[in-house]
């Protein structure tokens, strides 16, 4: 009786064996809980290298909303508007967060500032209705919050999530290119992405590209 | 047997003790009840069992309001509660979970003693079948308990420090009061503040000391932090009591014109705040958090589960002299 499960016992171990090969651990072990904090930085580095440019980026290029259309949106129905196209932070009380892109603007520029900021004018009336950020200081996790693949539970803690946040505005933040000079008056053009609780709630953008339209 | 029988015996000794302490401290509950003309719902509160609250003392406010807000949820849902006081003893912790446990309370809510020294404790009870809600502070393991529940610690302090920032203008020489090492969240919070303040080159740190969340420990800190950096302008705090002391040590030293920022949203900084003295505290909503710890006890008690993951964040709302009016105790109105 013994001998057939041992038999198969040696079979089962020599066929899975080679599948058990922990192949996986070495190549996914980017947001693991088990290193402790002395790792965060590379681990982080690590998990940027293989999804902000091959994720992140699309993933807000491809769900950004004219800002007209959100906005109509936001203001009918918040819940319904975030449902669709928004996505939710981690916890109780988190923020909604959303892509969008337009045009507009400039009406007021704080170049000063290290965390520098354009307040536009996107539907003409002469008044700024949102602000772009514009590093190097940038604000906020509304990227990181945005992609629905990062998820707190992934995360040792709230510092090892905090700093993807940060090192996420860091990136934007370093491939971003500020048009020189004084830029009130001048038309921007952006894709990014922002938060808000309440739907008058002010829009502050995370700018993942932007240009100056001539 | 005869150890099972010996055991059973010890723990009805204590139970007894600990529901005569329950009986009293429903009594004077009672009483109260009683006097401001109120209705005990004792009856229907023992239908459902106890619900033990244990936290740190409730000198501070902050974790008075947790027991308070765990409490009412309590009641409100059927369960009487049995509020206990750990005084940041992870030793004396594990000994009120020994009484809780004995107790057979149905669920045990927690503000910890300690990240790593309370894992202990709350398996002890996990293993006795008592299921654990932790709120405020995390704890270095997860799978024991069944909710950690805790303020996004790193979002506020970032939302402190950006403040701070603006209010010192991106630049000038400042110090931090740093909270009790044991507490995770005086690291959160510091690395939340350096995070933020680290990206403006113009702001300059001069002085880094713990006061172990202590008003006394503060003022005397302020105290010899300001005779040895004279050129301070601002003092960033890890917590709301802190932030007292400092600020009173600011003021003997006729130094009001010291910016001083702190962390919880107490109501002492909140009318510090409308008076012009601290300009601005961060929300934890600690009121809120310890009732639906207490929701989440109950939802599992009743189903075997919350429906929610173990980690759960609340965010913290940024206090300053916009909205200090809107703020009671550790709660925000809408």
């Amino acid at each position: 009786m013994n001998r057939i499960p041992l038999a198969l016992l040696a079979v089962l171990l020599t066929a899975t064996l080679p599948a058990c090969k922990i192949v996986k651990t070495d190549a996914g072990g980017t947001a693991a809980n088990s290193a402790g904090e002395a790792g965060d930085d590379a681990r982080i580095a690590t998990l940027l290298d293989q999804t902000f440019a091959t994720q992140l980026l699309p993933h807000v290029a491809e769900r950004a909303l004219p800002v007209a259309d959100l906005r109509a949106q936001i203001a009918a129905d918040l819940p319904a508007a975030a449902a669709s196209h928004g996505h939710r932070g981690a916890g109780d009380g988190a923020a909604w967060n959303f892509a969008i892109r337009g045009e507009g603007r400039v009406t007021e520029a704080n170049l000063e500032s290290r965390a520098r900021t354009a307040k536009l004018d996107t539907d003409g009336d002469g008044t700024a209705d949102l602000t772009l950020q514009l590093g190097p200081v940038i604000k906020g996790t509304a990227l990181r919050d945005f992609a629905p693949f990062y998820n707190f539970n992934d995360f040792r803690d709230q510092i090892e999530f905090a700093k993807l946040g940060r090192a996420i505005n860091d990136r934007v933040s370093a491939g971003l290119t500020v048009p020189d000079g004084d830029l009130t008056g001048k038309t921007l053009r952006f894709t990014g992405a922002f938060d808000i609780k309440k739907p008058a709630d002010p829009w502050l953008v995370t700018v993942t590209a932007l240009e100056l339209v001539p | 047997m005869l150890f099972i029988t010996k055991s059973r015996v010890e723990s009805t000794a204590t139970e007894r003790e600990d529901i005569m302490k329950l009986t009293r401290r429903l009594m004077v509950g009672g009483f109260i009840a009683a006097v401001s003309g109120i209705m005990p719902t004792f009856t229907l509160a023992q239908d459902n069992g106890t619900i033990a609250i244990i936290t740190p003392s409730h000198d501070n406010p902050f974790f008075k309001a947790e027991a308070d807000g765990a409490a009412a949820k309590a009641q409100e849902l059927g369960y009487a509660s049995m509020i206990l006081v750990h005084d940041d003893d992870a030793n004396k912790q594990s000994e009120l979970f020994d009484s809780a446990i004995a107790a057979g309370v149905k669920a045990i809510i927690l503000d910890n003693a300690g990240a790593d020294a309370s894992v202990a404790a709350v398996q002890k009870a996990k293993d006795a079948g008592i299921p654990s809600f932790l709120i405020d502070r995390e704890i270095t393991s997860t799978g024991v308990a069944v909710s950690q529940i805790v303020s996004n610690n790193y979002q506020g302090a970032q939302l402190g420090a950006e403040e701070f920032v603006k209010l010192m203008g991106e630049t000038g020489e400042y110090a931090e009061l740093l909270g009790k090492e044991s507490d995770t969240n005086a690291g959160i919070r510091s690395s939340g503040y350096n995070d933020v303040i680290s990206q403006y080159p113009d702001m300059k740190k001069v002085a880094q000391q713990t006061a172990n969340w202590s008003q006394t420990e503060a003022y005397t800190v302020m105290e010899s932090m300001l005779q040895a950096n004279p050129g301070i302008k601002g003092v960033i705090s890890g917590n709301d009591t802190m932030a007292m002391g400092a600020w009173a040590a600011l003021e003997a030293a006729g130094r009001t014109d010291v910016i001083v920022v702190g962390f919880d949203g107490s109501n002492d900084v909140r009318d510090s705040i409308q008076k012009g003295g601290i300009k601005a505290t961060v929300l934890q909503p600690a009121y809120n958090q310890a009732q639906q710890a207490v929701v989440q006890a109950d939802q599992f008690i009743k189903t075997g589960s919350t429906g929610l993951d173990e980690k759960q964040l609340m965010d913290c709302v940024l206090i300053n002299a916009d909205n200090a009016a809107k703020l009671e105790t550790f709660a925000l109105a809408e």
